[in-house]
């Protein structure tokens, strides 16, 4: 089958907007960046070639080794935590039927509507020592107040708070989504057979919405493994000092732009890009490896 | 309950009958409502702060309900007036019109192609936009800044605007959902005279339009929260975007109050407010097919 060109043309002239903007600021800035990762680069200067020397600069210094524990120790809270919050929510909601289940979930949904920085900023005012809301809740029952965000003890589960303020309604409602397409005999069927309201759950939901939760959790852990607008805003970060007190809420995201704009090492925030993609990917690789397994 | 298992005979039809709720349902009410004043009252709390008498203490009025709409509007007003936040909220508009519409034509036209055509060398571009789906956000930001820099578009529209264009997911929606169109339907377009782009814009496009106006939404959320790429890339007055300002107020030698910083963000929280009452089904319609994906 030949086709000549005439034919042809109009197709690709569709694909040219795309494709034009996807190779000049998709694939160029990859490339670029992996160039770039090998040198030294103010942006202003000439660069100096330094062969991998960014790269472990990046894994020997300090930030980088306080960065990932901070990642590690957040991610593995949040995620399950966010994705339980969420599961429960959706069972609850789902238990309602008609009008009060459609209220509930829309009364969920909306601080997903809310952009990151607002949630932030407003949860920094609400955390706010002395007269900040829950402070002044705490004081009603004779609390002393503490300053959430820069207590150590504190900080980070502050931080998860909000995020699962956030996230819940976004995850509820996907999980929604898939509650909804279990065919209604398998409980009938686990009912019969003497099933609790627990066994169920254990039995019927968890295994036939498997696909769903799976999506949630990775989806969850890719986003949350390059979090930053929280943090940086709970904490009140510039490109020079950034993660709050004891950099207790230092993560990559935030180091590597702090490399960049703060002490303009172009090629060593490049690089460290790359690392946090080297992580990324194989935490996202180990999760289908998971539940190719589980199939 | 109880009753039921009394009566096992009673069973469903019974239990109807029944006013008192059960244990259960009791405690699931007081569930559902305490999780909903938890999702709301931190915005009831902002808009409280803002519509409250200026300069009452804390301690006096803990600004649980509003208390003053006059005192309220001035401080809208004020932040209109004196901190650029008007102009502020210009960009912010503009940068998220710019996008949706771009992001709109640009992902639907090539989804037509890859959804309802054949060209030599289809599944490789498809796999490389899909592949690209996977490669996380922290890779290309440094270097999208310095190619930005590079074309001297840093602090300007463009330089917020262009960069975000081809949305990979955009394009994946798009073609998912054009795939729905039937062949016969642009057929019939072509044998009324149609070309190969009046097809595109008189037939696919406005048969998709509940896809667009997902894909619109979805965009419009991520555009209007943006924090990180205005942060790096929009650094002066005249470009600062909502999120910027907020960074500004929120930063710790500002000295700015509780007072200007949620008016601040109670203003940039009506757009998705307004979107959230007018378009509910859509958005979590959205959100629901982003998920079935996975």
């Amino acid at each position: 089958m030949t086709r000549s060109l005439r034919t042809l043309a109009p197709h690709y002239v569709m694909l040219l907007p795309f494709f034009a903007l996807f190779v000049v600021f998709f694939l160029y800035p990859i490339g670029s960046g992996f160039y770039y990762s090998f040198f030294q680069w103010d942006a202003i200067n000439e660069p100096t070639y330094v062969g991998v020397e960014n790269y472990s600069d990046i894994m020997g210094s300090r930030k980088f080794e306080k960065g990932i524990t901070n990642i590690l120790t957040y991610v593995a809270i949040t995620v399950p935590l966010g994705i339980t919050v969420a599961f429960l929510l959706a069972v609850l909601v789902d238990s309602f039927n008609g009008f009060w289940s459609k209220v509930f979930r829309s009364a969920y949904f909306v601080p997903v509507m809310m952009p990151l920085f607002l949630a932030a900023t407003l949860w920094r005012w609400i955390y706010a020592p002395n007269f900040g809301i829950l402070n002044t809740f705490l004081g009603w029952f004779g609390i002393d107040s503490i300053n959430f965000l820069n207590n150590t003890d504190t900080m980070l589960l502050a931080m998860i708070a909000v995020d699962v303020w956030v996230s819940a309604g976004f995850n509820m409602v996907i999980i929604l989504a898939g509650l909804k397409n279990v065919p209604q005999h398998l409980y009938e069927a686990a009912r019969l057979d003497g099933a609790n309201k627990l066994q169920e759950i254990r039995y019927v939901t968890i295994p036939m919405i498997a696909p769903v939760l799976f999506f949630v959790v990775t989806y969850g852990f890719i986003s949350a493994l390059q979090v930053f607008d929280v943090p940086w805003l709970l904490t009140t970060s510039e490109f020079t000092s950034y993660g709050g007190r004891r950099q207790t809420l230092l993560f990559p995201v935030m180091d590597m732009i702090g490399r960049g704009f703060g002490a303009l090492k172009f090629g060593e925030a490049a690089a460290y890009g790359f690392i946090l993609t080297v992580i990324i990917m194989t935490v996202t690789a180990t999760l289908f490896l998971i539940r190719r397994r589980i199939k | 309950m109880t009753d039921a298992i009394a009566s096992p005979s009673a069973l469903a039809s019974n239990r109807r009958k029944i006013k008192v709720p059960s244990l259960w349902t009791v405690l699931k009410w007081i569930a559902a409502i305490s999780v909903a004043v938890v999702a709301l009252f931190p915005l009831w709390w902002m808009f409280s702060v803002v519509f409250a008498e200026a300069g009452v203490p804390v301690a006096v009025n803990p600004r649980l309900y509003p208390t003053s709409f006059t005192d309220g509007f001035a401080k809208i007003w004020e932040v209109f007036e004196e901190t650029g936040y008007l102009r502020a909220y210009y960009v912010s508009i503009m940068y998220t019109i710019l996008t949706i519409a771009g992001v709109l034509l640009i992902s639907s036209m090539a989804a037509f192609e890859f959804a309802l055509f054949d060209f030599p060398g289809k599944n490789a571009l498809f796999a490389v936009v899909m592949l690209s789906l996977m490669v996380p956000l922290a890779v290309t930001l440094i270097p999208t800044y310095l190619l930005v820099a590079q074309l001297g578009w840093v602090n300007t529209m463009q330089g917020l605007v262009v960069p975000g264009l081809a949305s990979a997911f955009g394009l994946f929606m798009m073609t998912q959902f054009m795939q729905s169109i039937p062949k016969e339907t642009l057929e019939a377009g072509r044998l009324e005279g149609a070309n190969h782009f009046q097809l595109y814009w008189y037939i696919a496009l406005p048969l998709s339009k509940n896809a667009l106006i997902t894909l619109a939404i979805l965009t419009f959320m991520k555009t209007w929260g943006n924090f990180i790429w205005p942060l790096v890339v929009s650094n002066t007055r005249e470009v600062y975007t909502v999120s910027q300002v907020i960074n500004q107020f929120n930063s710790p030698f500002s000295h700015t109050t509780v007072d200007v910083v949620m008016t601040a963000n109670f203003l940039a929280a009506i757009p998705p407010i307004l979107f959230f009452v007018f378009f509910q089904r859509w958005i979590i319609e959205g959100v629901q097919m982003s998920g079935s994906k996975g």
